[in-house]
């Protein structure tokens, strides 16, 4: 059977939006317009999304897939800034970082025939690929920031011990790869056991053999924790030294740090 | 050794000053005079917006920044020490210029009276008291010519604080260092010091002998700072 879902159903699905909505608005958690806008934002992105992507999959591979991952990257790479604002050059880092990561994880799934260069396949799961790296960084970004603010004793104790900032970072670059990786490792363990993974359920309710499912699925997981990983070390290692002048001392508030030549 | 010329930065405002070898100096006033800031300006955790800083003559901005804050050690507040074992901490100076050497880690234990069995311990389990030890020992670890303390033992009980203070006591003696020591605890400024900086505001507003200045305050802010 083919999978048909109505727009009356889509439509009472938003009853299980007024539930939190309402509790949030009983426990005046102020949660209430983010809820209903998130909600209906994330509505209307996908359909737009929708119909983007009919056109697009219309469209010869060699043009809709690269203009597709450019807009996607771009929007990614907007969005995971907003973490990290106050650091000079973040966007353009952050951008580099997802173009070349997805450009290596495309090129290692074409070259060994994993994916069919078309953009039902390729779009979708670069999709996934570059909104868990735009997740990563921005996780990164943002438990740096607060590893700087927890750990400023310990630095200015390492700089005035002669530390270099490179090595009296070294604590808080650990720190933050840990938080940013392990929400990423713990998942990989328990995939398929807790819950099935998004792709898979997709696939599986799409009517393609479980086992199939099962081949993708591997590929999507392994591809997401190697650029997730890959994407967290690169920008909490381009990003640290934006933390300290070139006198090696510590520049503490967001100012010193924006201001920074 | 140390001269100030006309140095801003933050709170302070146009300070200018000079600090003598061996001498040891007790810099105390108001929580937010500017004492810490001041510190910093030493080693160079801070640059002067505003004149200039010179040791032995020479601009502090001209010395090499890790070479320098070697040469001037400092103690914060708290011990601020690093994950791992106590000798982790003690050789974290000393490795980053290739200085150490195991056998020294007993005689720096020593200095802090600490037995030497403590060098396997791990840092985060010691007692407050200890922890400050430590980070003293980690500080005099690099041979620092000049030691800048920043109220050591304010988060301290009064026994501890008295211990670290023998400890400093006999240090300052033997190595003949150079001290400057933020305190509020005016009992451990006579014990320690030999000279007074008073600040206010930013501004070093009475600077002499500490036991004169103690028993005759020039200013009616030190006056009443004694009294509180
Ligand atoms: N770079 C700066 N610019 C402006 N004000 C500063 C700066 N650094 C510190 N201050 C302010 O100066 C005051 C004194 O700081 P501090 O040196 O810690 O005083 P103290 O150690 O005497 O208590 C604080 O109120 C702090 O907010
Ligand atoms: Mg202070």
């Amino acid at each position: 059977m083919e999978p048909e879902i109505s727009n009356q159903s889509l439509l009472f699905l938003t009853v299980f939006v007024f539930i939190p909505l309402s509790l949030s608005y009983f426990y005046q958690l102020g949660l209430s317009r983010n809820i209903l806008w998130s909600s209906i934002r994330g509505t209307l992105q996908l359909f737009a999304i929708g119909y983007l992507l009919t056109y697009l999959f219309d469209l010869q591979a060699g043009i809709g897939i690269p203009l597709m991952i450019s807009i996607m990257i771009m929007v990614a790479a907007f969005h995971a800034r907003l973490k990290g604002r106050e650091l000079p050059n973040v966007f353009w880092y952050i951008l580099a970082g997802l173009v070349v990561i997805e450009v290596s994880v495309l090129s290692m799934w074409l070259l060994f025939d994993m994916v069919e260069f078309t953009p039902s396949e390729v779009i979708p799961m670069s999709g996934m690929v570059i909104g868990n790296s735009m997740i990563a960084m921005g996780l990164a970004l943002e438990r740096m920031k607060n590893e700087f603010k927890e750990n400023n004793g310990r630095l200015l104790a390492a700089l005035s011990l002669g530390a270099k900032p490179n090595s009296a970072s070294k604590l808080i670059v650990q720190k933050t790869l840990n938080a940013a990786l392990i929400p990423n490792v713990d998942q990989l363990k328990t995939i398929g056991l807790v819950q099935l993974p998004g792709m898979m359920t997709g696939l599986i309710l799409g009517g393609v053999e479980p086992v199939m499912a099962i081949k993708y699925q591997l590929v999507i997981s392994l591809s997401i924790f190697s650029s997730v990983s890959l994407s967290a070390m690169f920008i909490t290692l381009s990003m640290y030294r934006y933390f300290f002048n070139e006198q090696a001392q510590l520049l503490e508030t967001e100012e010193e740090i924006r201001n920074q030549t | 050794m140390f001269r100030f010329e006309g140095v801003s930065y933050g709170p302070l405002k146009n300070l200018s000053f000079s600090i003598n070898k061996k001498e040891k100096v007790m810099l105390f006033g108001p929580s937010g005079a500017g004492k810490s800031t001041l510190l910093f300006l030493f080693n160079r955790l801070h640059s002067p917006s505003e004149g200039q800083i010179y040791l032995e003559g020479q601009d502090v901005a001209d010395y090499e920044v890790t070479a320098l804050r070697k040469r001037v050690g400092l103690v914060l507040q708290e011990p601020n020490l690093f994950p791992g074992t106590v000798l982790d901490n003690i050789k974290y100076g000393p490795s980053i210029f290739g200085e150490w050497e195991d056998q020294d880690a007993k005689r720096l234990l020593q200095y802090v009276h600490l037995p030497s069995s403590y060098v396997n311990r791990d840092a985060e389990q010691l007692s407050g008291g200890e922890k400050q030890r430590v980070s003293l020992a980690r500080t005099l670890a690099n041979s620092p010519e000049i030691l800048l303390l920043d109220e050591p033992t304010s988060a301290l009980d009064y026994r501890t604080a008295e211990e670290i203070e023998d400890c400093l006591e006999i240090l300052i003696e033997e190595h003949k260092l150079t001290m400057v020591m933020v305190t509020h605890n005016l009992n451990q400024a006579r014990r320690l010091g030999d000279r007074g900086l008073f600040m206010v505001n930013g501004k070093i507003i009475e600077d002499g002998k500490i036991s004169e200045m103690l028993t005759n305050p020039q200013t009616n802010e030190l006056a009443r700072f004694i009294e509180e």
